[in-house]
Parts: C-alpha cells; sequence; structure tokens
C-alpha cells in the first residue's frame, strides 16, 4: 500500500491494528496504545480505543465533513511521527457527541495525526486559528 | 512556583533537554525560545486547557448509543442530497 485516498475513509483507518500514540491526546497523556474500530456498518465513524483503559474517542475522517480542511502539521509533529510523505499521513478529528445528535461537534483544532504506515500517532494542536475546536458537523444550521 | 531572573539572552534548563531562552524583552511582552525534544508538547496554556477540556467531554460523550450517531449521519446524509 502506497498511498491513502483521503476519500476513501473505510479503507484509510487501519483497522484493528495497534497505533502508538507517540504524545497522548491532551488530558489522557497515559493512554498509549489504541486501536481503531468501525462505529457501526452505517456510519463513517469510528471508534479510537484505547487498550489499556477502554476510554473511547469517537473519531470522523474531517474530510467527509470539511472537505477543503487543509490544515499544515508542524515540522516538530512530521519527525515525531517520521513521516516522509504526505500520503503516510491518515487524520482524524475527534467528535464530541451531544444529546441532541444534530448538534454534535468535531474537533477541527486538534486532529489525530496517524503515520499509517509505522502506526505511529499524535494529537496535534494547529496554529492556525482558522480551525475551531467545535466545529459544528451540521454546519447548515450553524451558518 | 520556583521564581527566577533572567535579563535578555539568558537561558535556563528544563529537566536534561529542555532550554528555555528569553529572546526579547518588549513592553509587556516577553519572547521565548524553546529547545525542546519532539517528544515534549509545547502549547500555549490558554489552547492547551482548551484542548485537554474538549477532549475530556468527547470521551464521556462517546458512550453514546449508535442510534445517536445513526441519527445525526441519516440527517446530514439527508442535507447534502437537497
Amino acid at each position: 500500500m502506497n498511498s491513502v485516498e483521503w476519500t476513501n475513509y473505510r479503507e484509510a483507518a487501519p483497522e484493528n491494528r495497534l497505533i502508538e500514540m507517540k504524545r497522548g491526546i491532551l488530558g489522557f497523556e497515559n493512554l498509549k496504545r489504541f486501536v481503531f474500530l468501525p462505529q457501526d456498518e452505517t456510519v463513517p465513524f469510528w471508534q479510537l480505543r484505547s487498550i489499556e483503559t477502554g476510554t473511547v474517542f469517537v473519531v470522523i475522517n474531517p474530510f467527509l465533513i470539511k472537505p477543503d480542511y487543509a490544515p499544515i502539521i508542524p515540522g516538530r509533529d512530521v519527525r515525531l511521527l517520521e513521516i516522509r510523505k504526505p500520503s503516510d499521513v491518515i487524520l482524524m478529528s475527534i467528535i464530541t457527541v451531544r444529546r441532541e445528535p444534530l448538534k454534535a461537534t468535531a474537533n477541527l483544532r486538534a486532529p489525530i495525526v496517524i503515520n499509517a504506515k509505522l502506526r505511529f500517532a499524535a494529537q496535534v494542536v494547529l496554529e492556525d486559528e482558522e480551525y475551531p475546536l467545535r466545529y459544528p458537523l451540521n454546519t447548515e444550521r450553524a451558518l | 512556583m520556583l521564581v527566577l531572573a533572567r535579563k535578555s539572552g539568558e537561558s535556563f534548563r528544563v529537566g536534561m533537554s529542555v532550554k528555555i531562552t528569553v529572546l526579547e524583552i518588549k513592553g509587556a511582552q516577553v519572547k521565548i525560545g524553546i529547545d525542546a525534544p519532539d517528544e515534549v508538547i509545547i502549547y500555549r496554556e490558554e489552547l492547551f486547557r482548551l484542548v485537554e477540556e474538549q477532549n475530556t467531554m468527547a470521551a464521556s460523550s462517546s458512550a453514546v448509543d449508535n442510534t445517536n450517531l445513526s441519527e445525526l449521519w441519516v440527517a446530514l446524509q439527508k442535507k447534502g442530497e437537497t
């Protein structure tokens, strides 16, 4: 496998493979080992599940909800994750689910960046203020 | 809290591998340079807290059942079709 299609989310995530957090998810720094599991067949959400505590983050390929998403990954994160080329990278945005489904938001400011080849990951806080921490999935309503 | 006084151009160490240098002092603002290994997080405190808080909310919200997500996805799909 040499390239990762951004749009092909079902293939993109290294399903059921162990992911090592090189630098923890902020607030969950103690969790180092995760697996990706599909939420279910009908929705493009995935679970990023800690194998240490069972803590789950619901994630989505951010390009599905914001097609023009173009975050710049800082050099120190590129080095940390040993990324050699863009096609090594998979991005995932953490979803905050609300009681009212349509109020769910995605964190576009601090994506999970994954080196799909080596299966290293880190949460990267972008410097670009353009991308919100709480991007409403239901954008039309937000506008 | 440990307090150190430093002049512009002077540094101090945090652990063996982190060096912090005061680069410039201008009015109410201080410019700081940080040399640290890539695995050390370096974020402004405010931003760090916001991300941490959002992560905590997300982790506890993920306990919702699948119907919530299905409902959300179906609604978004419908919106896309119109």
